[in-house]
């Protein structure tokens, strides 16, 4: 592969990041006019805040300015245009696109989107699968019935506008979705962690195929942080004999980051069509210096419809320490996106993020991929209980296999779990987003 | 071609274009089929700016 044909776009992934911040500024002074001039619920805001369009001249203005947060966008979209509220940026007729977001956190938010911004979608996926080595000769599958959430639709698109040949695999149950990549000689996938994990043990369990032997050489996961996690990237990467990449992204914002063929241990944000921020979750500071964890803020600078504009993600990230190998200038978030603001929680007064009990079960060979883990109260009392499942073939190392999971997740999260194990095959599976986290607390009075 | 000139002529080119399709979308006012296309290849015509033109202008 020439230099050449290494970047989506080597002017912009290799510009000195100096000048990548003039144009994030400049790019951010547009955007933000934009949504004061065309947008009564963003005018109103700026407005009670004290600040307009006229009083940024850099990037450390930009902090001043108020944050918008999903909870505000559910009031918003009760108001006219219906129905997207005031928030909207453009005359209805003018929008081409619904999405809603999943409604995990509560009340589904409407995302409105004109074809300029689904075009950008796209783009911003093509900057994600290029970085990731897809290339016109790739015969891309895609397991995934496409609906009213955003996922996987704009990695379609953008498939197609690298020339990729695309496959989607949406209406056909998983075992025919196996026979259909193996029929085709399929050369990449796209997915959620947890779905490449069960693909891959129905693949091996109930029609006797190796996965690994199939021919796809990349997946590209979403919607979960797994990608990230080690043990969970390692495991995929073993089911299918195939390199794992982590994207993310989200309905409200876009696609904002990813993983380069380099997997240096973090992901690339788009430095060229977002401003990330990170935030001290204590002190409301911004972190600009590598190590710190904090949350997103982030800003969609070329998104017009209902534009994303200081947007407080959730999503826990740090700065990484050094460069990518790969040549980008565009900045590193070291591990992915290592957790979510809502979801980090403290069991006896430890903090705990969920992800870590992950990392944790699946580095641990003989256990199956699929584990449940909840929080609960017993009087005053909190226990956690781990459910496992024990490979058949590990049946005979059980009590070898508690006591390294025991220790391993003392020595990880400080804390002392309730393990159980569960016959193999009969935790959930799941196909989209796991629910494999319940925080059970929160139901019951102290 | 040197790079900067490379990127100045690929501007000035996405800049006709963007004229051509504005106009294209002008005039094709009442035929729904060219107005319409017009107006999609203007977004993908965007998507150059981002790419380029937007450099540009740093």
């Amino acid at each position: 592969m020439t230099d050449k044909q290494k970047y989506w776009n080597p002017i912009l992934e290799k510009l000195p990041f100096e000048k990548l911040q003039e144009l994030q500024l400049k790019k951010f002074k547009n955007i933000f006019q934009w949504a004061y001039e065309n947008s009564k619920f963003h005018r109103d805001l700026y407005n009670n805040a004290g600040i307009t369009p006229k009083d940024i001249h850099s990037l450390d203005h930009i902090s001043r300015i108020p944050k918008v947060e999903k909870s505000m966008m559910r009031d918003i979209q009760s108001k006219e245009p219906f129905p997207y509220g005031d928030a909207l940026c453009v005359p209805v007729e003018e929008v081409t696109e619904f999405r809603q977001t999943s409604g995990t956190t509560g009340q589904p938010i409407y995302q409105p989107d004109t074809w300029q911004d689904w075009e950008w979608w796209s783009e911003s996926w093509a900057y994600i699968l290029w970085a990731q080595g897809y290339r016109p000769k790739d015969r891309v599958f895609i397991p995934f019935g496409y609906n009213i959430f955003v996922a996987f639709w704009a990695g379609h698109y953008a498939a197609e506008k690298i020339g990729c040949e695309v496959v989607p695999g949406g209406v056909l149950d998983t075992k025919a979705r196996i026979l259909k990549i193996k029929e085709l000689n399929a050369t990449a996938l796209m997915g959620t962690p947890t779905y490449m994990l069960s693909m891959a043990e129905t693949a091996r369990d109930q029609l006797h195929i190796d996965p690994s032997k199939l021919g796809i050489s990349k997946i590209t996961c979403a919607g979960e942080p797994g990608a990230s996690i080690p043990s969970t990237k390692k495991r995929i990467e073993n089911a299918w004999g195939a390199k794992v990449y982590d994207h993310a992204g989200a309905t409200e914002i876009g696609a904002w980051s990813f993983e380069c063929t380099e997997q240096p241990g973090g992901m690339h944000v788009n430095d060229a069509l977002f401003l990330i921020e990170i935030e001290d979750i204590e002190t409301g500071k911004i972190i600009n210096e590598p190590g710190k964890k904090g949350k997103m803020i982030i800003t969609a600078l070329d998104r017009i419809a209902q534009p994303c504009i200081r947007f407080d993600s959730k999503d826990i990230i740090e700065w990484a320490e050094d460069p990518c190998p790969c040549g980008r200038t565009f900045r590193l978030i070291k591990g992915g996106v290592v957790g979510r603001s809502d979801d980090i929680t403290k069991v006896k007064g430890v903090l705990l993020a969920p992800s870590a009990v992950e990392e944790v079960v699946r580095g641990i060979k003989g256990l199956g991929d699929e584990y449940e883990f909840i929080i609960d109260k017993k009087g005053d009392t909190e226990i956690l209980i781990l459910k496992v499942e024990l490979s058949p073939e590990a049946a005979e190392k059980k009590q070898n296999i508690e006591n390294q999971l025991a220790d391993q997740l003392r020595l990880k999260t400080n804390l002392r779990y309730n393990i159980e194990f569960h016959k193999y095959g009969t935790l959930p599976r799941y196909e989209v987003k796991a629910k494999r986290f319940k925080d059970l607390r929160k139901k019951k009075p102290n | 071609m040197t790079g900067e000139k490379l990127i100045q002529d690929m501007e000035s080119r996405i800049q006709l274009m963007k004229k051509t399709a504005e106009e294209l979308k002008i005039l094709g006012e009442n035929i729904p089929a060219v107005e319409r296309n017009a107006a999609r290849i203007l977004a993908s015509i965007k998507m150059l700016e981002i790419n380029i033109s937007h450099y540009l202008q740093i």
